[in-house]
């Protein structure tokens, strides 16, 4: 007999994947809380609902996940589409439930911007997250990109500082080669399952996605740097760490980082909503919170003008 | 000084397991340095900056490592170091469950008592969900192993639950059922059962149902459930004569975590009632919620205790007793949230009963009680008094309240509160009945129970309410929602989505009947 199943919510990208004609993946990685599926050089990601949203998410009650992730195995098949995620080795049937998709991709045109305003946000966002404990990535080296103060050197600051520097200016300058040669640098570059530079790309990529049009100094668009970052980083990354960045390059994120990203447009009076918002996001992983608050920091910093 | 490696292909841990792994193989004596990375092309180049790059041992591939591939670096003074320090890092590793494509941590199932003893020498309570006509055997061999028994499976022979609950006793362990429901034990909940915090108001039952709308309206209110005992719906018959349900007590009575201890059942025999009474004069406030005894035939013997006649009222008694606001019970208060005048307004003359659809049976119970007190005769599949059976075919006459959870319906096709297509169908057919003024049914949250009933329900109400609509009347729905915030379908997602169809919900079972009789004509 078929077990069937029905997720709590999805992801609206996700929602074309079932549709379309039946495929063969695989699962790809297996965690307490959550599970990968490969499927056509992308990943599908199956959740607990304890978790947030992800831009590529399905997600099941704890109740399920608890029951079904111990059984699965990577490199089990999975076949999806027609409606359905049908996992044979286990005759489990999932579908998505009638209500409407999560979007990942926050409504920024809803929201009134102050290029200002958001500065001052930048500011504080980048003393906080300099005074959080360090957990390894790249997040510390916002002491020395956004507050001029100095940082440790240590092997990953000697590679990562120039990159990310030449990432910042050469967004601003809108110097495609530039911006080509710091992905290459950062891309697959620190610890972590998505390594932390490919973090701190996503970070950054989200916002010249997302907020270039309206927060540019000099009003024009840099969508296409976020694209650029994406197809340089993807054979040089994990295809975890490259699936998220296809998503946040057309500006789809994460639930926390979307909120975040949201509050920014909130007045100053409201910085306890952004940093409360900011503390979900820094709490994301070891180091990937920080790391993606970190790009997403250097890129509303690139949007603002030439960096002495 | 030497470097040696581990390299997992294509193997994902999280970050938080990598960096955790690092530092214990980091903290061991005469280890210099360590990297935990995945083998891109700029983590080698890190490696061999942080003078960490095994090159021996990377030449040594068929194929040299790639993104996909995890590997561990460790620097340290001698070889016997860096060994030992890979090796706590596999040992970290392996001690996690997440898995990649290569790692093999697999698991097999526990097929039977034996094994799952010799896994876990230290259970001390199995839970048997077998086919009834076997499920006797497992949990004597279990309660012979000196196991509690949680006892899901029904159709077990009542002679059979006589004997089981008599070894038990002897053993002085727990049987909780058989058809036990639900039970919260030291936090766990087995069965269908309620996310809610940990707490001083213990809780023995015969019912299951009952004890998942008294936890739920508690823990509504801000308190918390210390043990949830279950004891199967028939103990409290005159054959068991309430063995367990005395036994929970005692336990309840001993346990230092417990303040206030809450007895449920549906309706007792009197016998049995009376001599659970007695047993209840203790030091410890005890509320009692027997559905349908009246507290006045048992004033004499209830002493100490408090009795309650719904279970919406033994919450609120148990919150109070507990030092609790029993006002934040979400009890009679709530009954004016919605304009139940005006619902009423927009029914025909024609339409006069209510048509309650449940899957807990305590709640159909006390639905039943409720109502008939107000209303008269109320038709049902589980009648109160056995001239209110519903024929055989028939569907609904007059009030007429379905326990779709009971034997008849549930024979071959699962408990409605796991699939709700039963209950769905009913809705339909209530509908659709001219006669039907008001529709009533429970959901019911938690563990085991369907994963997002609103997914299915609102939809259903919804397009009940649109047909009535488009004919020219109107189908008040109401919903006795059982559950919490915790729960992994979301009390307030669940409520939103019902209301949004046009459903009227309501938390206390008792307030929604209430709703349900202010609609139609009393008696």
């Amino acid at each position: 007999m078929t077990v069937s199943l029905v997720a709590v919510d999805y992801s609206r990208p996700v929602q074309p994947i079932f549709e379309r004609e039946s495929r063969v993946g695989t699962i790809h990685s297996v965690f307490h809380k959550a599970m990968n599926i490969a499927l056509d050089g992308t990943l599908l990601a199956l959740l607990s609902t304890e978790l947030p949203h992800m831009p590529n998410s399905v997600r099941l009650s704890k109740m399920i996940v608890d029951e079904l992730l111990p059984n699965l195995q990577p490199g089990m098949e999975v076949w999806i589409g027609n409606e359905k995620l049908f996992i044979p080795a286990y005759n489990l049937s999932l579908r998505l439930p009638e209500t409407a998709a999560w979007e990942p991709r926050p409504d920024v045109t809803a929201y009134q911007w102050h290029p200002e305003t958001v500065a001052r946000h930048v500011r504080l966002l980048a003393y906080i997250l300099a005074d959080k404990p360090q957990q390894g990535g790249l997040a510390p080296f916002v002491r020395p990109l956004l507050l001029g103060r100095p940082a440790q050197e240590t092997p990953l600051s000697r590679m990562a500082m120039p990159k990310l520097r030449l990432l910042t200016q050469a967004s601003w300058r809108q110097n495609m080669a530039g911006i080509g040669e710091a992905t290459r640098g950062l891309a697959g570059l620190g610890p972590g399952l998505t390594p932390s530079g490919d973090d701190v790309l996503g970070g950054f990529a989200a916002i010249m996605a997302l907020l270039s049009s309206q927060l540019s100094a000099d009003a024009a668009s840099r969508k296409h740097i976020a694209s650029a970052i994406a197809a340089v980083a993807r054979p040089r990354t994990t295809t975890l760490s490259a699936v998220l960045l296809a998503h946040a390059a057309r500006g789809e994120l994460a639930e926390q980082m979307g909120t975040l990203l949201l509050t920014l447009s909130f007045p100053f009076e409201e910085s306890e909503t952004i940093l409360d918002a900011a503390n979900h996001v820094l709490a994301f992983g070891a180091s990937s919170g920080g790391d993606t608050l970190l790009g997403m920091l250097l890129g509303l910093r690139a949007l603002e003008g030439e960096i002495n | 000084m030497v470097i040696q490696a581990l390299l997992k292909r294509n193997t994902y841990y999280d970050s938080i397991t990598l960096m955790s792994v690092a530092q214990a193989a980091k903290d061991l004596p005469g280890v210099e340095d360590i990297g935990a990375v995945m083998a891109t092309e700029v983590n080698l180049e890190l490696l061999l900056n942080a003078n960490l790059l095994p090159s021996a041992f990377i030449a040594e591939q068929q194929m040299p490592p790639g993104s996909e591939d995890l590997m561990i670096v460790v620097r340290a003074i001698d070889e016997a170091h860096a060994e030992a320090a890979l090796a706590k890092a596999e040992e970290r590793l392996t001690s996690r469950g997440d898995r990649g494509v290569s790692s093999n941590t697999e698991i097999l199932p526990t097929r039977s008592l034996e094994m799952a003893l010799k896994r876990d020498e230290a259970a001390n309570l199995a839970v048997i969900s077998v086919a009834g006509e076997h499920a006797w055997l497992e949990a004597e061999q279990a309660l012979r192993h000196g196991l509690h028994v949680f006892l899901f499976s029904d159709n077990v022979p009542i002679e059979q639950e006589k004997r089981l609950k008599a070894l038990a006793i002897s053993k002085d362990l727990l049987l909780m059922g058989p058809d036990c429901g639900t039970a919260i034990i030291n936090g766990v909940g087995l069965g269908f059962s309620n996310v809610v915090p940990r707490g001083s108001i213990g809780i023995v039952g015969a019912s299951g149902t009952g004890m998942q709308q008294l936890i739920c309206l508690i823990a509504a209110a801000g308190m918390g459930i210390s043990q949830a005992i279950g004891t199967g719906g028939r103990d409290l018959s005159e054959a068991i004569g309430g063995v367990m349900m005395r036994s929970g007590l005692e336990l309840l009575a001993r346990d230092k975590q417990t303040e206030v201890i809450v007895l449920v059942s549906k309706p007792p025999a009197e016998r049995v009632a009376r001599e659970i009474l007695t047993a209840a004069q203790i030091t410890k406030p005890v509320v009692v919620v027997f559905l349908g005894a009246a507290p006045e035939r048992f004033a004499a013997v209830a002493g100490n205790a408090q009795m309650a006649r719904t279970l919406t009222e033994g919450a609120e008694l148990a919150v109070s007793l507990a030092g609790g606001d029993r006002t934040r019970v979400p009890g009679k208060d709530t009954l004016n949230k919605y304009d139940l005048a005006s619902e009423r307004a927009k029914l025909t003359p024609s339409r006069r009963y209510i048509r309650a659809l449940y899957s807990g049976g305590t709640l159909c119970d006390e639905t039943m009680l409720l109502l008939s007190e107000q209303l008269g005769p109320i038709t049902s599949n589980i009648p109160l008094r056995p001239e209110w059976a519903l024929a055989a075919g028939e569907t609904f006459r007059g009030h007429t309240a379905l326990d779709l959870g009971s034997d008849e319906f549930t024979r071959g096709r699962p408990h409605p509160m796991i699939d709700p297509t039963l209950s769905l169908q009913y809705l339909t057919r209530a509908a659709e009945d001219p006669e039907t003024a008001v529709i009533l049914l429970d959901i019911v949250l938690g563990y085991c129970a369907q994963q997002n009933p609103a997914s299915v329900y609102a939809p259903a109400i919804a397009q009940a309410r649109e047909k009535a609509r488009a004919a020219g009347r109107a189908i008040p729905v109401i919903v006795s929602l059982c559950g919490t915030e915790g729960d992994p379908q979301r009390l307030s997602m669940q409520r939103t989505a019902l209301v949004a169809a046009g459903a009227l919900v309501y938390e206390s079972n008792e307030v929604a009947t209430r709703a349900a009789a202010l609609l139609v004509d009393k008696a």
